[in-house]
């Protein structure tokens, strides 16, 4: 399926005034794809992944299975360690969300773990208007790294978007299909 | 770790009367005390908490009745004048716990545990005793083994009290009795350098610091529990000023920690080398040119004073770590000392002071003489002081 | 410009350098590049970090410019001093605002009691304006000085708007100490107005106890004529409160305010009303209970008149701010101008307070008899048939709502007869009305909340305004010795991100930790509305004073600048470092040794960036919630990886101190959980006495143990030696210490960075 240029997100707010928008992925097979080229992403964790369900489970479920399948460090932002202890996870940083950006910026930064710069960042959970900020701030400063929205709000100061998807289950789907191609069982 | 919250912001809880689960002491109370002793290493068991009598949980809700806390500790660097430094973080650590209030000292003290705390598991006195254990070791590595008991059988407290009761004594009578002269060194304090880095404390038997939280056995124990704190021991060396009191090596180490500011001290005197204030006295002594004499003011005091000028006013010509001649910034307790400003003719210059420090340094003023100190009630400016003292034949 | 020796002679003259209250430090009146080489060493470490909310310049005609990439403007501007430049324009705008505000009521109260009216703040304040005294090196006396101080905010100001214009600055660093000085001039205007609002018309000061006044929509009592006037400027509020009182009509009349009026006239008339902050104010307006709707300027919702007119309620405008395109009737006899309100519906802009107060409260007297049906709430039933027509399906209000609320399912089930999920939605809703703009049905979303919403009353203290000369003296020593763990300040707007609680948490959880809080305008009256289970507010429940645990309602925004003069007054009065026309040293005294931070938890307006600009030029710390993103602007530092050089005043040398505090200047937090966590790490000082880092850590600890679950991750890098761990957690800390292998650290008590930059300060002045 062919990728389009991301025009109008969920929330119109978010509506990007300028020339340079997000490539729309459509098929989480692609979006594996993406992952999967990455020599060094990193995931950064909103605390809506541990309010928002998913179905049955909760967005970070579905967010830790993301991040096990490549062994991804995830930057656990606002109050998510908590719940993240409590699930057994122990985040590789606690930097809070502009914090992890404002570090981001820098190609000459070592990194979470340390191994040089993340090329690939990915969000899950960040409050979408905070998120576009977040997004915009790396799109203009950080021409080194490309992110990816794993948000079905969608996010067009993103490198990376996933559609709109208003259908809780559809977006269930989604994220079943991007675990799946990417290897680890849903 | 504990069945409640421990820390420094449940200092200050009160808990009113239908809240308690028990009350230990206090004024309804009539036998209730504390105690720390310095024992030797071998006598003391480490982390041993008994509990003589009741407990916590075995006692009705609203209970109240006597209560002794025996504390006992051994170390190596540990001394007998350290007890009463230790005894009173008793209050202090208990304060630390939540739902738990602790006040006042020795046979006065008086606790309470909120029914919200008995609920949430503080059912025993061995949790109180843990948590002591714990701050006490944490904070004093000095401290090698503690013990705790805690009485709340009737014949048993009075049988702890009444021996308590003569150490408290004993106690008085040496504080009372220790003079600049029976020590060979002071202690000094630059705490509060980053309000006023010109400025040092020199702490005497009889002259506390002028924050009122350090005394002379307080800066011994903590030169000694923490010797790069902001407490230091000054060997005194030879009196050099007979009148006003000053040491050589004091000047030495004044001169040095104020960076030249001030070279000499004179230790009691508001006229002559004044000792430098910050900013966090309890009370200021100042000069009245008019009568030749001083007003003493304490910081709760409101309004003016016979000067014209509140404390607030005052506290601006005393503070900053300058030698301000006619001004001093002292602490309560040096209003009692022996050497209160012996340098400049001690109580016979006081000539103003607010009714309620009256009271507190009556014992230290000659019964003659205290009725010739105006107070607010009795002058509200300097003609009326004046005329005052011309009637108490004082000029 | 470099000043020319006249200009230096004038301002001698305007600041009375001869009266010997203290010498005249370096910079009197400081113009826009006297300060920069301060701004920049705080931009060194505090780097700007921008978050583009738009990719384009759309300024001048060689527009729209496409400043992604690499690419640069047609003037060569880059998306960085494009962010910059606009931060000014907005910082501006905030410090017009203001700057309008006092000079209104300057002029206003000369006209009134005449410029030589003096200036008395009680006997409790001697230290009357602490931000004039330093900006400008004048210790004000009179209504005529504080004019002084107007006019040079107005001077300043003509500069700083000219090099916004295409093609003037052309650094994001310079922007932004160009904006850092409109934010200082912005305080100088706060400062200006809230003095002589108190001295002109009596405003409580010297007094800690200010009563206790109702808030919220319930406490507005409809059933009497209601006036409800909405803005800042308390003129008119006042002139209303005024004619009631003169014409024995104070009882009969209600009188209630939206924003920053109701604050005020709060501190003048206790009996007065507070529905509530911005965000009440299009909810509130729709609702119809108001007979007589005055406005006066700021934080206004434009569409007043057609709101006014769909409620059948009048309009009248009072300020030439906000005229709406009425006629101006200003000059009309008041008998003429009511007529026309009753009889013809007609709004008016009417400029003269009295006049406009005799109107309004004579058309409220007639108008409220005709408008009772108007004044019926929305029943259950109703709101249900109302809400008839959503399906919940098409979310386009979800899709507009700023703040992301789940509007389509709270109204789908209204439509159900089940407002409980309204009801949380109106907790969270910011009033803007795009919702029902969106909907496809016309559903008047507002007025379907009236259903679900809370008519609760709630307690605020009046504000007090300034800190007192005793209280300071009385918090200097706890400070240093570390009872006291920081200053808060809660202030700006209610843009919140979640429910409007959430200040009142936060104010909670640092009060309980004895922390000093202290709120302001929109802030102050958000943390009112949150009741505890004996029903009682925070502002029942703690002391209203300056001390350790308790919680101070300062007033309305212009009373943010007292909490910046108590930091001053730390250091002038406590401290005794002269204060005059030394900016830098307080600033430096400020960053180094007082522990305060700021925290704007729902920022908005161009105003509050003012003010938090301005917060960090003098080297306070701002905390900001998620919607401050779109400010574009923050300060931060790269942690423990900056530089941490400062220089030790008692020796002189350079010392590397390895630890971040403050960590970031200017910061985003999105969830309240981590606001807090964040705020205490904010007030951790260089020159914190060991006893006194140890009560703050004890703070920190437990605070993150409560919303992170485990001991903060950059706990070794605030722990300088190991007599400053607390006591209740050293065993683990301890181990967590030697686990990350941590090394101690440097302990100042004279901390300064006045020497690591160039400076006309000699380092000698920071001892004194």
């Amino acid at each position: 399926m062919a990728s389009e240029t991301m025009v109008m997100p969920y929330y119109k707010f978010n509506v990007l005034t300028g020339t340079k928008a997000a490539k729309v992925i459509a098929d989480p097979a692609e979006g594996a794809a993406i992952i999967d080229r990455a020599k060094n992403p990193l995931y950064i964790f909103g605390p809506e992944v541990i309010a928002n369900p998913v179905g049955a489970c909760l967005l970070i479920d579905y967010a830790l299975k993301i991040a096990k399948s490549r062994d991804m460090p995830i930057c656990a932002t606002a109050h998510v360690k908590k719940k993240m202890l409590e699930l057994g996870v122990k985040p590789d940083c606690t930097y809070d969300i502009i914090e992890i950006i404002h570090f981001l910026k820098d190609k000459n930064w070592s990194g979470v773990r340390g191994k040089g710069y993340h090329d690939l960042v990915l969000f899950a959970g960040v409050r979408c208007d905070l998120a576009e900020r977040g997004l915009a701030t790396l799109k203009h400063f950080a021409p080194h790294l490309k992110t990816f929205a794993v948000c079905r709000r969608s996010h067009p100061n993103a490198d990376f978007a996933v559609p709109v998807i208003v259908k809780g289950d559809k977006w269930r789907e989604y994220l079943e299909g991007l675990i799946e191609a990417l290897g680890v069982k849903a | 770790m504990y069945p409640v919250d421990v820390g420094p912001q449940y200092e200050g809880e009160r808990i009113r009367k239908g809240e308690f689960q028990v009350e230990f002491g206090g004024p309804s109370v009539s036998h209730k005390g504390e105690l720390a002793t310095v024992r030797g290493l071998d006598e003391v068991e480490h982390d041993k908490i008994t509990v003589t009598g009741p407990d916590i949980k075995d006692l009705p809700e609203g209970y109240s009745g006597s209560f002794f806390i025996k504390l006992d500790v051994a170390g190596e660097a540990l001394e007998k004048d350290m007890e009463a430094v230790l005894e009173r973080r008793i209050h202090q650590y208990i304060n630390y716990i939540e739902g738990v209030f602790h006040m006042a000292q020795r046979s006065d003290v008086w606790i309470r545990i909120h029914k919200n705390s008995f609920k949430n598991g503080l059912n025993s006195l061995e949790h109180v005793g843990r948590i002591l254990i714990d701050l006490y070791t944490a904070e004093l590595p000095v401290i090698e083994k503690m013990s705790l008991e805690f009485a709340t059988d009737p014949a048993r407290v009075q049988e702890l009290l009444g021996g308590a009761m003569k150490v408290y004594k004993e106690r008085d009578e040496r504080m009372k009795g220790l003079r600049e002269e029976d020590v060979e060194e002071f202690y000094g304090c630059v705490l509060c350098q980053s309000f006023a880095p010109t400025h040092v404390c020199v702490i005497t038997p009889e002259r506390v610091g002028l924050c009122g939280a350090v005394s002379w056995y307080d800066g011994r124990a903590a030169t000694k529990v923490d010797p790069e704190g902001a407490q230091f021991a000054i060997p005194k060396g030879n009196l050099v000023d007979e009148e006003g009191i000053g040491y050589d090596n004091v000047n030495e180490v004044v001169a040095e920690r104020t960076m030249g500011e001030s070279t000499r001290f004179s230790l009691h005197s508001a006229l002559s080398y004044p000792h430098t204030s910050c900013g966090c006295f309890e009370a200021i002594v100042f000069y009245i040119p008019e009568v030749d004499g001083f007003g003493i003011v304490s910081r709760d005091f409101v309004g003016s004073t016979v000067v014209g000028n509140p404390f607030s006013t005052l506290a601006g010509m005393a503070s900053g770590g300058k030698q301000n001649e006619g001004y001093l910034g002292v602490g309560v307790q040096y209003l009692s000392s022996p050497k209160f400003l012996i340098g400049d003719g001690g109580y016979s210059r006081v000539a103003w002071m607010p009714s309620t420090l009256k009271e507190l340094v009556q014992e230290s003023v000659s019964e003659g003489l205290l009725d010739k100190i105006a107070t607010e009630k009795d002058v509200q400016n300097v003609d009326e002081l004046t005329e005052f003292m011309q009637n108490a034949g004082r000029l | 410009m470099s000043k020319g020796k006249m200009r230096e002679e004038e301002i001698r003259r305007i600041i009375r350098a001869d009266d010997e209250w203290e010498p005249v430090g370096p910079t009197p009146m400081p113009s826009l590049i006297d300060l920069r080489n301060w701004d920049f060493r705080l931009l060194d470490t505090y780097e700007p970090f921008y978050a583009p909310f738009c990719d384009l310049c759309c300024l001048c005609t060689y527009g729209k410019c496409d400043l992604t990439g690499n690419k640069r403007g047609a003037c060569g501007i880059d998306i960085a001093s494009q962010q910059a430049r606009w931060i000014l324009m907005c910082v501006l705008m905030g410090t017009a605002a203001h700057g309008a505000h006092g000079r209104h009521m300057v002029d206003h109260l000369i006209e009134k009691l005449g410029a030589d009216t003096k200036i008395d703040l009680g006997s409790q304040i001697n230290v009357e304006a602490p931000i004039i005294r330093t900006v400008m090196g004048l210790k004000p006396e009179t209504l005529g000085d504080l004019r002084k101080a107007i006019e040079y905010v107005e001077q300043e100001m003509i500069h700083l708007v000219s090099a916004t214009h295409m093609g003037q600055e052309g650094s994001y660093r310079d922007f932004e100490s160009k904006a850092f000085h409109a934010a200082m001039l912005d305080h100088v205007a706060l400062e200006t107005a809230d003095i002589a609002q108190i001295v002109g018309f009596g405003f409580p000061t010297s007094v800690a106890d200010t009563p206790l006044v109702d808030l919220g929509w319930g406490a507005v009592d409809s059933t009497k004529p209601t006036i409800v006037v909405v803005g800042h400027n308390a003129v008119t509020a006042n002139a209303i409160v005024d004619y009631l009182r003169q014409h024995d009509l104070y009882d009969k009349v209600e009188v209630a305010g939206i924003c920053c009026t109701a604050l005020d006239v709060t501190r003048y008339d206790s009996g007065a009303k507070v529905i509530g902050p911005l965000s009440r104010q299009r909810f509130f307006l729709k609702a119809g209970l108001a007979d007589v709707i005055v406005t006066d300027e700021q934080c206004v919702l434009t569409d007043i008149p057609q709101m006014a007119k769909d409620t059948g309620a009048a309009l009248i405008a009072c300020s030439d701010k906000i005229c709406y395109g009425l006629e101006n009737a200003s000059a009309r006899p008041a008998v003429d101008i009511l007529r026309a309100v009753l009889e013809e519906q007609k709004q008016f802009l009417i400029l003269d307070p009295e006049r406009a107060a005799e109107v309004i409260v004579q058309a409220a007297l007639a108008l409220a008899p005709m408008r009772r049906d108007k004044k019926q709430l929305v029943t259950a039933a109703e709101g249900a048939a109302l809400a008839a027509k959503c399906r919940g399906t098409c979310e386009e209000c979800n899709r507009v709502c700023p703040n992301l609320l789940p509007v389509s399912v709270a109204v789908n089930q209204a439509r159900e007869g089940n407002f409980a999920k309204l009801g949380e939605v109106f907790l969270r809703c910011l009033g803007c009305g795009k919702c029902e703009e969106a909907c496809g049905h016309q559903i008047p979303i507002l007025r379907l909340m009236q259903v679900a919403a809370t008519r609760d009353t709630y307690k605020m203290r009046a504000g007090r305004g300034p800190i007192h000369d005793v209280e300071i003296r009385k918090v200097g020593s706890p400070i240093v010795l570390g009872t006291i763990p920081g200053v808060i300040l809660f202030a700006g707007c209610s843009n919140f991100p979640g429910d409007i609680d959430e200040v009142a948490w936060l104010a909670e959880e640092l009060a309980r930790r004895k922390y000093i809080v202290n709120l302001s305008g929109c802030a102050a009256m958000a943390a009112a509305m949150s009741k505890d289970a004996d029903g009682k507010t925070i502002f029942e429940k703690y002391i209203p004073e300056f001390d350790a645990g308790c919680i101070v309602n300062l007033g309305s925004c212009v009373a943010n600048s007292h909490v910046v003069g108590a930091a001053i007054k730390i250091a002038n009065i406590f401290a005794t470092l002269p204060n005059r026309a030394n900016y830098e040293l307080m600033a430096d005294y400020i960053l180094n040794r007082v522990g305060a931070c700021a925290v704007v938890w729902g920022p908005y307006s161009q105003k509050a960036l003012a003010i938090g600009t301005g917060a960090v030029r003098w080297g306070i710390p701002v905390v900001l919630g998620p919607h401050a993103s779109k400010y574009r602007r923050l300060f931060m530092s790269k942690k423990e990886a900056s530089d941490w050089t400062v220089v030790d005043g008692r020796t002189k040398q350079r010392v590397d101190t390895k630890e971040p505090t403050p960590e970031h200047m200017m910061v985003v937090t999105e969830t309240k959980e981590r606001a807090l966590v964040t705020i205490i790490k904010q007030c951790f000082r260089r020159n914190d006495t060991p006893p006194g880092r140890a009560i703050k850590l004890n703070s920190y600890i437990s605070a993150y143990k409560q919303v992170m679950g485990s001991l903060p991750d950059d706990l070794q890098n605030f722990i300088r030696t190991e007599k400053e761990i607390p006591i209740v957690y050293k065993r683990e800390v301890l181990a967590y210490l030697k686990e990350v292998g941590w090394q101690p650290k440097p302990v100042l008590s004279l901390p300064t960075i006045i020497g690591t930059y160039e400076t006309e300060v000699p380092i000698e002045a920071t001892i004194k």
